[in-house]
């Protein structure tokens, strides 16, 4: 094998050994908080930003609106809109605090903000719903979702996921992303787990010197497989550009001073003193990355830049550290953490928008997209129509936010990666082909199209099933016996619904030993397929359902759920559904300016202008299609998708 | 629009790759301006298409040793090559084209289809420690849209959801760490290719654009215009290009209601059919990139696990017509020469070998010692020493034959080996783009071919 980029150019390189006094302090391990400069603000972040925006000569930019302030919290904490309920308690509120009260409710519901956050962290880790790939990948969601319900502190939020010792704990993680067959050498879970340990962790890029010595940092071949070996039950043979060199890995870790065990220490023993290398307060390089990501979250943009390189100089070294020694004194608690960056001033100051200058200089938070996830469940708020999640076993459906469906192409086209690797940062730019699923794409188009209807109350609400197998797929044991009560019933719908087979076509499916007359014992259909049945005097209905075992070939693999139903169904929703939706359903209006009123103060969290209303009027929104358009025209509206 | 020049001005700037600063790239002129890939999903028996072996017809109790090809070999309008029978359009346009019959696919160990297709479209195994992109998406960087209003990469044919494996089909079904402004342009299904670009199925052409007008007034009313943030510009942009796009006479493109009956017959009333004449249609119409899959779906089309003699016979019939016609029509409307037309699967098959003769994997079909039964006959082993592929129009040459293998099993490249990388840089040579052509990720440059290193055959172009 020949070396990788043998006609690369040599970048000059940083070197940097433990802490000296010349090493600027983003780079030292030692973490102290500086002192905070003499200012009328008290809040610490306002005042180190005073110092900063007099040392720049920039004029701080006014607060944003309470009603933009509450429209920035409520999608920051919970991914969700303010309803416009919640939007004019708080504009009622008359306490002169309201901001911090609103930031302190906001954390205060755990199961809420685990359900915005997990997509940050399911990037970050690339941990995904439903995601399965030919070889091993575990999902952490378990684990993941109670963690931040619980707001687990950081460090031992990192302890669980770098030393999964218990059987609850998230091994997920280090397993990795793998598909069966061969490994490069620089792909395997080991070598997996040390990129992206310190990448996600410390802000440290090792995926050059996964295969050679960096050219681009200081960072070495044999860094990367002393990171690795940690994660490894065996010694590690160093290879270089995929080929064996022979030598053997010693266990060492990014910052030795730090500590370290030997190579050939247990697995356990090694894992054991990883989460502590990570996490140890001595480690003042973990919260500094932690504080400069969330930094990104609310801002748009971090103190360093990028991210993932926090050997980079920040433009403003002493927040970066007042605000991680903060988060290191108060135990790594991440909400703390976010109330302390929300009550700030800064936080609430009006977005800049003109393009970043060089060097940057902080003027304000940069407007940022809302996530696919965040856009999703907006509309699904907005109209009281959410996606569902269907069980396999027999059963109704429960409601989902977005993030815990599989992506759609919708999602996919607004950023939500896929997580193959782990994802620091998405890329949220417009682009036509986006744009292209914004304006024709099915998953919206659908979601507008019912929702419009539902907010006028012209949604019928679909029946539930009279019989529901689950899903049948060639694995299912035995026939599934139905046996429904239809006295009194003229007409019933036999539905077979398919659930994914590799070949619909070819697919037969059987209601069979029917109590039916007439030669109607036995009613062979396809993989999606209706009959309608007359069964005027009959007291019940009884059947056997399942598979004609000429479909059962692996090149058809169907997977089918049969239903029948005493009313016309609804195809877009066979299953009955539990539990409420994870914001309350809006109320049915059929006032054109109530309606109005009501999009304008969901999705933008303010009231139309008169101009605004006249121009929505135009959609003739007391009808279904004028409002599923005035729905799509507001949502493709910038003050919509960006925060 | 980015012009041809643009791009080549850029390239000869020696930074294409950014950071990655390989003054040894030359610019290249290209030979072609459209690509089409017509891809065989799922793992097209060699010996039974493209290069076949000896016929040995099927008898209860044959030794399945003694099979090599299930089929006869017919002959072709190029004197020197014999292709395998069920494909006789594809044998009459032989001499517009080139076949190469060694290329060896990646030696990735345990046979994963989707893996090897990821490596096959992206020129990397995963997992990688980025996002590789896939090769359209690279051209659609490199090269830009060749008209405005046609998306530069369009993707026709796979279906997303295909169950087990629908995730890593998706993980390189795009334009990877690239961004999505580089990804494909999807029609799912092309016998309903307008799907993609009318508006969704329960709103009409007429209430489609009175919502557009009502939406532009409504921003106006709100004093959009002056907001001037560069974001919210690029999103108002990005709708009214959607739109643009949407309502152009481009856009025509993708009915193929607009076709004569007899232009459908010709291409066959199947799914691949279908998207064989839309790339004819797109590629009049502008088209940068466009594969055409004849999907993969486990264990469906080429992926013969059982029964693989009847299921190729079905299987060529699918394509024969197709791709012939479609060699047919771009000639006759000029449009051969500047098209680079590839047949391509990610690896061959055989009876008995499952993946390389000199590195053998773990079988994933049992062979019976003697063949009792009809479904048992055919090639149900993945092999990955030798598959074929075929090059039409884009500069190549005509009725030209590319490696060769051997006779007897294991049938083994003996002339002319052809990897990934290599093949890689030949397609992006035939489209003027230097095999280290990259961008760069996370600091680290990333080339088209594996760490810009393919050599593209130039031997395969030439009159």
């Amino acid at each position: 094998m020949t070396r990788c980029f043998a006609s690369f150019v040599l970048f000059s390189t940083a070197l940097l050994a433990a802490d000296d006094n010349d090493t600027p302090t983003w780079r030292r391990m030692e973490l102290r908080a500086p002192a905070l400069p003499e200012s009328s603000a008290t809040h610490p972040v306002d005042r180190l930003l005073g110092a900063y925006f007099r040392s720049k000569q920039v004029t701080a930019a006014g607060s944003v609106t309470d009603a933009q302030f509450a429209r920035r919290a409520y999608l920051d904490l919970w991914g969700l809109l303010p309803t416009p309920e919640q939007l004019a308690a708080f504009s009622a509120d008359a306490n002169p605090r309201k901001r911090e009260a609103l930031v302190d409710i906001l954390l205060a519901d755990g199961p809420r903000y685990a359900d915005h956050w997990i997509s940050f962290w399911n990037d970050h880790l690339r941990n995904d719903e439903g995601v399965v790939y030919h070889g091993e990948r575990k999902s952490i969601t378990p684990w993941l979702r109670p963690a931040l319900e619980a707001n687990l502190a950081y460090d031992k939020f990192l302890q669980a996921l770098l030393n999964p010792a218990s059987k609850s704990d998230p091994d997920g993680f280090l397993i990795g992303v793998n598909w069966r067959g061969d490994i490069n050498a620089s792909q395997t879970p080991e070598m997996q787990a040390a990129q992206n340990t310190a990448q996600v962790f410390m802000g440290i890029n090792l995926k050059c010197n996964s295969c050679h010595d960096s050219f681009i940092s200081r960072w070495k071949l044999k860094d990367a497989y002393g990171l690795a070996t940690y994660f490894s039950a065996k010694p590690l043979e160093i290879h270089r550009c995929d080929a064996p060199t022979g030598q053997a890995a010693e266990a060492k870790f990014l910052y030795p001073e730090l500590g370290g065990v030997a190579a050939d220490a247990p697995l356990e023993v090694k894992r054991a003193e990883t989460a502590k290398l990570f996490t140890k307060a001595e480690n003042g390089r973990m919260p500094r990355v932690l504080v400069n990501r969330m930094w990104k979250m609310f801002f748009g943009r971090g103190i360093t830049e990028p991210v993932d390189d926090m050997d980079a100089r920040p433009w403003s070294p002493e927040l970066l550290d007042w605000l991680a020694a903060d988060f290191a004194a108060n135990g790594y608690d991440l909400r703390k953490l976010m109330r302390r960056i929300m009550t700030s001033d800064a936080y609430a100051m009006q977005a800049w928008r003109d393009a970043e200058s060089k060097p940057y200089v902080f003027r304000g938070p940069v407007p940022r997209r809302l996530s696919g996830e965040q856009f999703t469940d907006a509309i699904a708020s907005i109209t009281g129509e959410w996606r569902r999640l269907d069980p396999r076993q027999p059963g109704p459906a429960t409601y989902a936010r977005d993030w815990q469906i599989k992506s759609t192409a919708l999602g996919r086209a607004l950023g939500r990666p896929i997580r193959d690797q782990v994802i620091t940062e998405r890329v949220t730019a417009p682009t036509t082909l986006q744009a292209l699923e914004l304006v024709n794409g099915s998953t919206l188009a659908t979601l507008l199209h019912r929702g419009a209807q539902r907010m006028l109350g012209e949604l019928k609400p679909a029946p539930a099933p009279l019989f529901d197998s689950g899903q049948v797929t060639p694995g299912t044991k035995e026939l599934i016996a139905a046996d429904v009560d239809v006295a009194g019933r003229k007409k019933l719908w036999l539905v077979v619904q398919d659930v994914d087979s590799y070949d619909p076509a070819r697919t037969e499916a059987l209601w069979t030993e029917t109590n039916l007359p007439g030669g109607r014992e036995r009613i062979a259909s396809g993989a999606s397929s209706t009959n309608v049945l007359d069964v005027s005097g009959l007291d019940r209905f009884r059947a056997k359902v399942g598979l004609a075992e000429s479909s059962k070939a692996s090149d058809v693999n169907p997977r089918v759920r049969f239903f029948v139903f005493g009313e016309e169904p609804d195809p877009k929703q066979y299953l009955a559904v539990k539990g409420a939706p994870p914001v309350a359903v809006p109320p049915v209006l059929r006032n054109a300016d109530a309606l109005i009123d009501r999009v304008y103060r969901h999705a933008l969290s303010r009231t139309p202008s008169a101009a605004e209303r006249r121009a929505a009027r135009a959609f003739g929104v007391t009808k279904p299609d004028g409002l599923e358009d005035l729905l799509w025209a507001v949502a493709m509206s910038p003050e919509f998708q960006y925060i | 629009m980015n012009t041809r020049r643009e791009f080549l001005s850029a390239a000869a700037s020696a930074a294409v790759a950014s950071a990655a600063a390989n003054t040894t790239s030359k610019p290249i002129s290209a030979k072609a301006d459209t690509m089409i890939l017509l891809w065989m999903a799922g793992g097209m028996a060699q010996t039974e298409t493209f290069d076949p072996k000896r016929h040995t017809p099927f008898e209860p109790g044959l030794d399945p040793n003694r099979v090599l090809s299930t089929f006869k070999p017919i002959d072709t309008a190029v004197d020197n090559i014999k292709i395998s029978e069920g494909l006789e359009n594809i044998a009459k346009v032989m001499d517009r084209g080139t076949l190469i019959r060694s290329y060896q696919a990646g030696d990735l160990g345990f046979i994963l289809h989707s893996r090897h297709q990821y490596h096959w479209h992206t020129g990397y195994a995963p997992p990688q420690s980025v996002a590789a992109p896939h090769l359209g998406a690279w051209i659609s960087k490199a090269l830009g849209p060749r008209h405005p209003d046609m998306p530069a990469f369009i993707d026709v044919g796979q279906s997303l959801e295909i169950g087990a494996e629908s995730d890593s089909l998706k993980s390189f079904h795009t334009a990877g760490f690239l961004g999505t402004e580089y990804g494909p342009f999807f029609i799912t299904n092309p016998e309903d290719a307008m799907a993609a670009v009318r508006p969704p199925a329960h709103i009409s052409h007429e209430r489609f654009a009175a919502r557009y007008e009502r939406y532009k007034k409504l921003l106006e009313a709100g004093g959009a215009a002056e907001s001037g943030a560069q974001q919210q510009d690029a999103l108002r942009r990005a709708v009214d290009n959607a739109h643009r796009l949407l309502t152009s006479p481009g856009a025509k493109a993708f009915d193929l209601s607009l076709e004569k009956k007899e232009s459908i017959e010709k291409y066959g009333d199947t799914r691949f059919g279908r998207g064989c004449l839309l790339a004819r249609r797109l590629t009049e119409a502008g088209a940068r990139f466009i594969e055409v899959t004849t999907e993969y779906i486990p264990f469906r089309h080429w992926d013969t696990h059982e029964n693989g003699h009847t299921r190729a016979r079905v299987t060529k019939q699918m394509i024969d017509r197709p791709i012939a016609q479609l060699v047919l029509d771009l000639e006759e409307r000029g449009l051969l020469n500047r098209t680079l037309i590839v047949v391509a699967t990610e690896f061959g098959r055989d009876m008995i070998q499952e993946g390389k003769p000199d590195k053998p994997v773990k079988d994933q079909v049992k062979i019976p010692e003697k063949l009792q039964d009809l479904r048992q006959y055919g090639m149900h082993r993945h092999f990955t020493e030798a598959g074929s592929l075929l090059l039409f129009g884009g500069g190549v040459k005509n009725g030209h034959l590319y490696g060769v293998t051997a006779d007897e099993r294991p049938c083994k490249v003996v002339k002319d080996p052809i990897k990934i990388q290599d093949l890689h840089a030949t397609l992006y040579h035939a489209m003027g783009i230097p095999a280290n052509y990259g961008a760069e990720i996370e600091k680290r440059p990333f080339y088209v071919t594996k760490d810009g290193k393919g050599k593209a055959v130039t031997e395969l172009f030439g009159a």
